[in-house]
């Protein structure tokens, strides 16, 4: 399974990427909605994409309304994952259709969880 | 207040042994602050004689309190999904099924902790069946973690572990850097301190009981023990849900074992075991 | 309107216990209130801005040896490995980010928050005052935060 981690910090992107990957994924980065939308325009798949909000030139919410807007699209599950943390903003956010949402500070715990709600743990092949 | 050597030594001991988890020298900051409150739930003054209790007289279930208050990080919410999902698309219409009529549920959420499974069990039967009225009785053997349950106040790294984000927002509201349930909620569960060894708790009969996770901290005996008072506030037809790895099967053959997805629950038996 | 008076001391010691226990350190128990803060060697120092009908900034002051060894957990980097200056300033500056993110959620009327800065000295928040100081030890090391008020 392949998942877009999407923020402006290169450690935030490397942390989430450490915990995906230990989970089971391979990952890919963008430092911003734009280089986001770039990824998937050009044919890149992904089954979860992890956002943050705060981005310069295309933030986290813009990104979510533009993947929304694309039927080709239906399939990425979206997750925040954000130090946004206000009862408005989560509520924005999901009316704008996100799937989830992880406020920061975050464990690896708390991750897992949200894949697991939303069905999205790799499970082991069998051999 | 800094820990004696022997206290540590026997701490990581236990844990290394149960749980293959190592403390090493310089986590002895860590056995003292998950230590402390089961220290003072036995009206202790401190974790060496709280331990040095334990050595003297080492009863099992408080050995196994011990190593999980070392291994345990935060409890989470649905946690497993699949019992949540069982709860409220096969146990409930199940029993409406089984009685016509039927306006209330009573619910009984044992070894609760700080009440996250209580009050997903409330949320759960809130979007499935909400003209149900329903009665959840949460208990532990713990006090501190009642007061907390009943605050319904949680903080942000709690409400991060497994809480879908559209129950948070419709469920919570922010109360400072905390997120605080909803009075609806609160007003469904009834904490309430209780030590499964012994007679259940006022609240029954129940149709449903979650005792998950707890009967792998004993032995066969008391299992059969815990399972047969459980029995004894279950309606005939009532139904348990035990934790991920858990049965009582070669335990306790009251239970009929149903399976529901990838889970099960198990059916009290209108007729009872002998 | 609005002040930062919110931010009292407890709050944000609960906030800064909580993104060290969760992101830096894995557990909690590594960061203890310190009753004064103690002086700095080499300060850096990373910063946000808020904005809401009010405005302010969240301060964390350390020893440049401590952002290293804070970069180095925060990233899980062995402990004998250099820290470059890019991830010295964006792993520093992510603290700041969630601890002033954190804080930012307190206030009253919903505000927006500056992309986080390291460096130093720090630039003068003109006509600030102090609204709390915050002194923590964190694996032994003194670190520091503070929030102003415009």
């Amino acid at each position: 399974m392949r998942a877009l981690v999407i923020d402006d910090s290169r450690a935030m992107r490397r942390i989430v990427s450490r915990i995906l990957a230990e989970i089971g994924y391979e990952t890919a980065e963008a430092a911003d909605g734009r280089q986001a939308l770039d990824l998937l325009e050009a044919g890149e798949r992904f089954d979860l994409a992890c956002i943050d909000w705060n981005m310069p030139v295309m933030n986290g919410l813009e990104l979510v309304v533009a993947v929304r807007a694309r039927r080709e699209w239906r399939d990425l599950t979206m997750m925040m994952v954000t130090t946004e943390s206000e009862h408005g903003q989560i509520v924005r956010a999901l009316a704008a259709g996100a799937h989830e949402y992880l406020i920061k500070p975050f464990t690896p715990d708390a991750i897992r969880d949200k894949l697991e709600l939303l069905g999205l743990v790799p499970q082991e092949e069998m051999a | 207040m800094t820990l004696a050597a022997d206290t540590f030594s026997f701490v990581a001991d236990l844990v290394r042994q149960r749980s293959a988890i190592q403390l090493e020298s310089g986590k002895e900051y860590l056995v003292e602050s998950r230590l402390l409150p089961l220290a003072r739930d036995a009206k202790l003054p401190s974790v060496d004689a709280y331990v040095r209790g334990l050595r003297s007289v080492p009863r099992q279930h408080e050995l196994e309190r011990v190593v999980e208050a070392l291994t345990t990080n935060e409890t989470s919410w649905f946690r497993d999904v699949t019992p949540f999902r069982a709860l409220t698309d096969h146990v409930v219409p199940e029993l409406l099924a089984s009685r016509p009529g039927t306006s209330s549920l009573r619910v009984w959420s044992a070894a609760c902790s700080t009440g996250q499974e209580a009050y997903t069990i409330g949320m759960s039967l809130l979007e499935s069946a909400p003209k149900l009225r329903v009665h959840i009785t949460a208990t532990d053997l713990s006090q501190e973690v009642l007061v907390k349950g009943r605050s319904g106040r949680y903080s942000q790294l709690e409400v991060n572990r497994g809480l879908p984000a559209p129950m948070l927002v419709k469920h919570f509201t922010r109360v400072g850097t905390d997120w605080e349930i909803s009075q609806r909620l609160r007003s469904m569960v009834t904490f309430s301190k209780h030590n499964l060894m012994h007679a259940p708790p006022a609240g029954g009969p129940f149709d449903v009981v979650f005792l998950r996770n707890v009967l792998i901290y004993f032995d066969l005996a008391t299992k059969r023990d815990v399972l047969r008072r459980a029995q004894s506030v279950v309606r005939p037809g009532g139904f348990l849900l035990l934790g991920a790895a858990e049965t009582t099967i070669g335990i306790d053959d009251g239970w009929e074992r149903i399976p529901v997805g990838r889970s099960s629950v198990y059916r009290l038996n209108a007729r009872r075991a002998a | 309107m609005s002040t930062l008076a919110p931010f009292m001391t407890a709050q944000i010691e609960a906030i800064a216990e909580e993104v060290f226990a969760a992101m830096v350190d894995g557990e909690p128990g590594h960061l203890v209130p310190l009753p004064a803060p103690a002086e700095l060697t080499d300060p850096l120092y990373a910063w946000v801005d808020m904005h809401a009908d009010v405005s302010g900034r969240a301060l964390i002051a350390t020893d440049v040896t401590t952002a290293h060894a804070l970069a180095r957990a925060l990233l899980g980097m062995p402990d004998d490995e250099p820290v470059g200056e890019a991830d010295l300033v964006d792993a520093f500056g992510e603290v700041a980010n969630v601890v002033g993110g954190n804080l930012k959620a307190l206030l009253p009327v919903q505000g927006t928050l500056t992309l986080p800065r390291v460096g130093r000295p720090v630039p003068a928040l003109a006509g600030a005052t102090k609204v709390d100081e915050v002194a923590l030890s964190w694996r032994g090391l003194p670190l520091d935060i503070t929030v102003w008020q415009i």
